[in-house]
């Protein structure tokens, strides 16, 4: 039993060029772990999802989300067709 | 994943259990799979020789000759499972993150239930042999009792070898 969470990470990781064995020792996980949370192969606990999105300093549903996420270009100019 | 009540030998087993050089071993699915079953094989004939040995009254001298070639492969073969996991079953559990604890009790589950129905198919062949000659049980009681030990010993370690995954494609986009 277990749901796919969607996340934004590898985009977020990307743009903010962080790699996934500095953002590992920060939120204290194996570095093969973020690879496996972006590849939606591991759904990440509560609280290592809010360290990872206090670690980027954004809002939990920015990076996770049980809806698969928008492109962001849709999201900032509004394209509302898939 | 804890960092701050590491002992030196969790950090030591750390470094090496997450050493990549030698990488191109369990690099891909096959090379894991080929790794586990020359592991397997190499586990058999020990102890088809320790059998030899101690059972049927070999010659000890190529017996122990024989058994010591093999016993450098099968280490070797033994480290290369527990890195390519990255020492899933090695460390100790504080070192393991959550991902990593969860993945071990996935594979102790599994390496469980497919050792009980090894045990199941030992006691069946043992009753059966017992029916067909009545002295076998007693004879060979103890052999099985000993390759189900050493079965139930390595199974999980032969799971977390073929579970192990790929290496996340290194992301050159982002360099640290």
């Amino acid at each position: 039993m277990s749901e796919q969470v969607h996340n934004r990470l590898a985009m977020v990781r990307a743009e903010r060029k962080v790699s996934r064995q500095s953002l590992a020792e920060a939120v204290g996980v194996h570095y093969q772990t973020i690879g496996y949370i972006e590849r939606g192969q591991y759904n990440p606990s509560l609280d290592l999802a809010l360290k990872i999105s206090k670690f980027f300093g954004l809002p939990v549903e920015a990076l996770f989300s049980l809806e698969p996420f928008r492109p962001l270009t849709d999201e900032v100019y509004g394209r509302n067709q898939p | 994943m804890t960092t701050t009540r590491l002992t030196r030998y969790d950090r030591s087993m750390l470094r090496l259990m997450n050493d990549r050089r030698g990488a191109a071993w369990y690099a891909t699915a096959a090379r894991r799979r080929l790794t586990v079953a020359a592991h397997v094989t190499l586990t058999v004939a020990l102890g088809g020789l320790m059998t030899h040995l101690f059972l049927a009254e070999g010659e000890p001298l190529w017996t122990i000759a024989a058994m010591g070639a093999l016993l450098l492969p099968w280490m070797v073969a033994t480290g290369v499972i527990n890195i390519a996991t990255r020492g899933l079953l090695e460390l100790r559990e504080r070192v393991l993150d959550e991902r990593q604890s969860a993945e071990r009790s996935r594979v102790l589950a599994l390496a469980h239930r497919a050792t009980t129905l090894l045990l199941a198919a030992a006691v069946l062949g043992l009753l059966a042999a017992g029916m067909a000659a009545g002295h076998a049980p007693k004879a060979y009681a103890g052999p099985v009792l000993i390759a189900v030990l050493v079965v139930h010993w390595l199974m999980p370690l032969w799971v977390a070898g073929l579970r192990a995954q790929d290496e996340p494609t290194e992301d050159d986009l982002v360099q640290a």
